[in-house]
């Protein structure tokens, strides 16, 4: 269990390396997360966000755009010169490259969600103050079934062509429950004071937990492709 | 991961102790380093590779040649346990691949036609990454060694992707060598070197044979491969054709039965 | 079985199948009650029920194809799941269309959030995306892993999507109360949908293998006669 523990930094240590090095999935993250948030702001015209429902929602259109480019940046740099074939020779635990790779997307996800969510508020005046740890919450707990989801597509599509185009595709359908659940419980929360605690945050959780569970049993089948 | 290692630690630490390469006395032991009983690979309904048998004893040097297409690669990849066979007994040091394929992955090292290293992570870096997956004891000092044997310890600290294609295929080397393996497995190791790298690599291959690691080493050029190997396995669509001592045949014997229809 | 009573004994299915297909019609437009408040819009329910329910059950085999793929690498199950796949679009297809019917002449309006409309087209969008991914992975042997991949995680969602619709607001009929004579109709319909169903599976998947065997024809060799079986593993 150690010995798997050990693995499991030592691999997200290093993915979070070569991301400092380069920084080169962050900042275009970010910068297409903006955009998206801007884009719906013109669009909808100004004060269009100010109710719970619509400022949650459009930070998850902006999460799930940044989000795949993620899966597909953080996958791509074990595809470049066959990487990952050297991580399978290792004798260590398959499990233990999807749970790294898992973290390391979820740490660039909370990293984008940490400056995408101000400029959000900001741009259409939504008031977070009343529940912010609900909030994070929520958003936390989606985010883990979304990037569990989306490690495990970005490891069959990454050795595709169109890969990008691709894993959008195989994944938002699928995340659809997360995205409706939650901007549901936080329309409760802000609008109706209603705690977030209840069948909404059930169904966040089983997400979680079905698909957790799936893509490190199916991960291993994956790799040996 | 661990502070900067610089060349002068790395000095002070014992440079000039000889390299352990392959861990000889195991090698001596009596099972061969390759068995494989009427394997077969089915990849999506097509077979692949077609009822192999063959021995390949410990320390041993052989080559395997064959047409594009004909399962060079794909027998490569199940010797190395990341495919197994869908057919057939296939035991690496007398273990099954397909129930103890993590102990085998412990024991063999594969130069593929890739890399198989991060390119935005430095030669070191890379090597004592590697070397920690492998759980090696010391992979800072490992990774010196293995540097000063392929001869890149002057560029230890720059990032992969600033490297020759030559000099990547060495730190892929040294990247093999880190765990020391008893068995190498070597997927045309020569491809798209200019010649003085090629010979770079044909050398320490040869150097690692001497000190009893058995080399399988998967090639186009058939001279070549009778000059360095000692056995020569020929696969044609995926069936094994000829399987000899290297000085028993000619390089037009053995381009004849690669291109014979 | 040789060719032609295969041929026989389809086109026979497929005679029996269209008999009651056009019986079940003539009894749902002639011998069944008018419902009071809906009039004839109504009877759309004796298709919408059945085929929603075929939906499932062929999703359900979408998923055991997959599972079977991932186990044993076959083109055999990944033929199976596509067949049943495209199925369940146009099945899924047939439940949107008589729901939003059904909508337009209940509440006035095409579309509405309810949540078994939207329930429906959550679940047409997942089984959409298994046919539109398909002809863009060039690899056979890629693209029925990412769909087998796909129709396991696609199905274990439909529960969820289920879950999570169930917290809009509903205006869906979660009853209705049926005649003895409209349950005969109902009951009825899903006899010909059983075999319409079955009958589509079964063609779509022998299309499947034929184009399958034209696009990448397993190597012969004349000279030597130990072909490996194509599939043949122990």
């Amino acid at each position: 269990m150690n010995r798997a523990i050990r693995h499991i930094a030592l691999l997200t240590l290093k993915d979070l390396r070569i991301e400092a090095r380069g920084r080169q999935t962050i900042g275009l993250v970010v910068v297409l997360a903006i955009l998206i948030v801007v884009v719906l702001a013109l669009g909808l015209g100004p004060g269009s966000g100010s109710s719970g429902l619509s400022a949650t929602a459009i930070l998850w259109v902006a999460y799930l755009f940044g989000g795949v480019l993620i899966f597909e940046k953080t996958m791509a740099v074990e595809r470049y010169d066959d990487a990952l074939a050297g991580l399978l020779l290792a004798p260590i635990d398959r499990g233990s490259i999807f749970a790294a790779k898992l973290l390391a997307n979820l740490v660039l996800m909370f990293t984008l969600a940490l400056v995408v969510t101000p400029v959000g508020i900001m741009f259409f005046q939504f008031d977070l103050s009343v529940a912010p740890g609900g909030f994070a919450l929520v958003m936390a707990i989606s985010m883990i079934g979304y990037a569990a989801i989306g490690t495990l597509f970005a490891a069959l599509t990454s050795s595709t062509r169109l890969a990008g185009g691709l894993l959008a595709m195989l994944v938002f359908p699928v995340t659809l429950p997360v995205v409706l659940v939650s901007t549901r419980v936080l329309a409760n929360l802000f609008e109706h004071n209603v705690s977030i605690g209840g069948s909404g945050l059930a169904i966040l959780i089983a997400f979680d937990v079905m698909f957790l569970t799936a893509s490190w049993l199916v991960f291993e089948i994956v790799l040996e492709a | 991961m661990t502070g900067r290692l610089t060349i002068q630690d790395y000095e002070t630490r014992g440079a000039g102790r000889s390299l352990r390469l392959a861990t000889s006395a195991e090698t001596a032991a009596s099972s061969p380093a390759v068995r494989a009983m009427s394997v077969h690979k089915v990849l999506d309904d097509r077979p692949i590779l077609r009822d192999l048998t063959f021995d390949l004893p410990a320390g041993c040097y052989a080559t395997l040649l064959g047409a594009n297409g004909a399962g060079k690669t794909t027998l490569l990849r199940l010797l190395s346990t990341l495919t197994t066979p869908t057919r057939g007994e296939l035991e690496i040091f007398g273990r099954s691949a397909r129930k103890q394929g993590a102990m085998i992955r412990a024991g063999i090292g594969l130069i593929g036609h890739q890399s198989m290293v991060y390119r935005d992570l430095s030669a070191l870096e890379n090597l004592i990454f590697f070397g920690r997956l492998h759980d090696l004891p010391e992979p800072s000092v490992r990774a010196m060694d293995l540097l000063e044997f392929v001869g890149l310890v002057d560029r230890a600290h720059d990032p992969v992707k600033t490297f020759s294609r030559g000099m990547v295929q060495r730190v892929s080397i040294a990247r093999a060598l880190l765990h020391e393996p008893r068995l190498l497995l070597a997927d045309e190791p020569f491809a798209g070197l200019d010649a003085p790298s090629a010979d770079t690599v044909e050398r320490l291959m040869a150097q690692l044979n001497e000190q009893g690691m058995a080399v399988i080493l998967a090639n186009h050029d058939v001279r070549q491969s009778l000059r360095l190997a000692e056995r020569v396995i020929v696969l044609r669509k995926g069936r094994l054709v000829l399987d000899v001592p290297s000085g028993d045949v000619s390089a037009e014997d053995v381009l004849a039965e690669i291109d014979k229809r | 079985m040789d060719s032609a009573t295969s041929k026989l004994i389809s086109r026979l299915y497929w005679l029996v199948t269209f008999c009651l297909l056009v019986a079940v019609t003539a009894m749902m437009a002639f011998w069944t009650p008018r419902e009071e408040t809906m009039g004839d819009v109504q009877k759309i329910f004796y298709i919408h029920l059945p085929t929603a329910i075929s939906t499932f059950i062929v999703c359900f085999v979408v998923f055991v194809a997959s599972v079977m793929y991932l186990l044993q690498r076959r083109s055999w199950w990944d033929d199976v799941a596509f067949a049943a796949a495209k199925v369940a679009v146009l099945l899924a297809s047939i439940v949107l269309l008589t729901g939003m019917i059904w909508g337009r002449s209940a509440w006035g309006h095409w579309w509405t959030w309810s949540p078994r409309l939207t329930f429906s087209l959550i679940l047409w969008l997942l089984y959409v995306v298994y046919l539109m991914i398909r002809p863009s992975i060039e690899s056979s042997q890629r693209r029925a892993l990412i769909c087998a991949v796909y129709g396991v995680i696609a199905f274990m969602d439909v529960p969820l999507v289920y879950l999570s619709v169930k917290l809009l607001p509903d205006i869906h009929p979660s009853s209705i109360q049926l005649s003895p004579d409209m349950r005969t109709t109902l009951l009825a319909w899903f006899v010909p949908m059983g075999m319409l169903v079955i009958g589509l599976v079964v063609t779509s998947f022998k299309i499947n293998r034929l184009h399958r065997a034209i696009s990448e024809p397993v190597e012969e060799e004349v000279d030597e006669p130990r072909l490996v079986p194509a599939g043949g593993n122990a």
